[in-house]
């Protein structure tokens, strides 16, 4: 697996094709964290949002990286097709841990704040229940599921949108009303921790979903 | 390994294959011919696993399968070298022995653009040789090629030959795709044709076929006395010639195996086992009988 991931990881960083969500990421952190004195908690939730973002196009673009030939290459020398996911969905997650200590370093850069250790492990906790929602959406419309582009794109779309709206539903929801109605960190990373395993189990759902329609279409 | 009554289709649409029967045995070459569309590259996806059939079975499939797709169009700013040590290590060798055997592979094949030079851009004979190699990493247990010998040049043609043989006579199965007819003669020990999804087992077993090769085992004879050094890679038809322990192991093609073994018994060496190394690790053993001199 550690052989996979590496490999993954590396076709990535190669193909520069990181580069686009990186620097949106950056680019939101910037706009909506700077000259920010509020409190940590709020500053963290839009900071999740955009992460929200970025782990969507960070995925799609990593599972779309290899084209068919490629991948059948790759899933033959894996031995299979699961193990071959499980890679992908490991490096995405790689990838938004970077992300994650970036979302969780620039604002504090970006605003004036005095972050508490329990700042950094809500904001931390957050932007990953973000990441794993992100990473769902990002499997279910990545190339080997959608093979249009186009329609790949509305759907993301409208899955970003119902996890950001779906009231009481979306973990991603829940999370972003409770950051922002609050000042008090501590009492929060309790049941962030919950919304992270639900996320978690988000992603797991996801990537049975793409597992199962990748079978099917092969 | 085999397939019963293995039917394929994509969706709703039309059957791509139709209750195909195919028996694969360990040390063997198998051709499968058909026109373009017929069904081929479906076929050899299910054997390596990639496709499920829709209905029918698959039993027993190997665990290292080495894939060689037709087409291998790469965008990846990896070069070669490097995609191979990936590969190798995803196959769980070694960086470093990965990478060796990559070079090896590359170098056999005469890769030309630079083993440091990225996939994409590589042409498309070359970006085959890759392909090519990336099969070979492990030696393995089921070799499938599709087309291998389009977009390859002449030169290469030779080394893909020796490549199929060599897997088949280490024991492994070996199916490849043409469109030709005529090649399976030269390559494969036996062919089927799929034509409209149904696939039928061509005549014409080649008995004294490429793959036809004799695992002789020679040792010091039971008098104590040495035999004579042989220089046994210069005979003609020996393959391989490896020591172990006191005895000498060669492979030779039939055609050959009798001078060689007459070669053998002139220089006082005691023939342990005889046998064809062609039907892999479970061959005939047609004497083992120590015929001391």
């Amino acid at each position: 697996m550690i052989a996979l991931v590496r490999y993954m990881f590396t076709v990535m960083l190669l193909s520069q094709r990181y580069l686009a969500p990186l620097l949106l990421f950056v680019g939101l952190l910037a706009v909506l964290t700077s000259s920010d004195s509020g409190p940590l908690a709020a500053t963290y939730a839009s900071a999740a949002g955009a992460l929200l973002v970025c782990s969507v196009w960070l995925t799609m673009a990593l599972v779309g990286l290899e084209d068919r030939t490629h991948r059948s290459v790759l899933v033959v020398s894996v031995g299979s097709r699961l193990r071959t996911l499980l890679g992908s969905v490991t490096t995405a997650v790689l990838w938004c841990l970077l992300l994650t200590v970036a979302g969780l370093g620039l604002p504090l850069v970006f605003g004036t704040h005095s972050p508490v250790l329990a700042d950094l492990v809500l904001g931390a906790e957050a932007q990953l229940t973000c990441a794993f929602t992100g990473i769902a959406i990002g499997l279910v419309c990545s190339r080997p599921v959608v093979r249009r582009q186009g329609h790949a794109l509305v759907l993301a779309l409208v899955l970003v949108l119902a996890a950001l709206l779906a009231k009481g539903v979306s973990p991603v929801n829940v999370l972003l009303t409770d950051l922002q109605n609050t000042s008090d960190s501590t009492g929060l990373l309790g049941s962030t921790a919950v919304l992270l395993v639900v996320a978690t189990g988000v992603l797991a759902v996801g990537a049975a979903i793409t597992h199962a329609v990748t079978l099917r279409k092969d | 390994m085999h397939c019963e009554a293995v039917c394929k289709r994509y969706g709703r649409g039309r059957w791509i294959l139709s209750d195909v029967d195919m028996e694969v045995t360990a040390g063997e070459v198998l051709a499968v011919v058909g026109g373009n569309g017929s069904g081929k590259s479906t076929l050899l996806r299910i054997l390596v696993g990639l496709s499920r059939p829709t209905s029918g079975t698959v039993s027993v499939r190997p665990r290292r399968i080495g894939y060689v797709p037709d087409r291998f169009t790469a965008h990846d700013r990896v070069s070669a070298i490097s995609y191979l040590t990936h590969m190798g290590r995803i196959r769980g060798m070694p960086g470093s022995a990965a990478r060796a055997r990559g070079r090896h592979l590359l170098d056999r094949l005469s890769l030309v653009g630079g083993q440091d030079a990225p996939l994409r851009t590589l042409s498309k004979g070359n970006a085959q040789k890759v392909a090519l190699a990336q099969a070979l990493l492990v030696e393995p247990d089921l070799l499938v090629l599709d087309e291998p010998w389009s977009g390859l040049d002449v030169s290469a043609h030779g080394v893909l030959a020796e490549f199929i043989d060599e897997a088949a006579a280490r024991g492994g199965a070996v199916v490849f795709t043409d469109h030709r007819e005529a090649i399976t003669g030269t390559y494969a020990d036996g062919a089927y044709a799929l034509h409209d999804g149904r696939v039928t087992r061509l005549g014409g077993q080649h008995t004294a076929g490429h793959a036809s090769l004799v695992e002789l085992v020679l040792t010091v004879p039971t008098t104590g006395v040495p035999p004579v050094e042989v220089d046994w890679r210069a005979l003609p038809g020996v393959v391989d010639a490896s020591g172990r322990d006191e005895s000498v192991v060669l492979r030779v093609a039939r055609e050959h195996s009798d001078a060689v073994l007459l070669t053998a018994l002139q220089h006082h060496w005691s023939v342990d086992g005889l046998a064809r190394a062609a039907a892999g690790r479970a061959g005939h053993r047609v004497d083992s009988g120590r015929a001391a001199l």
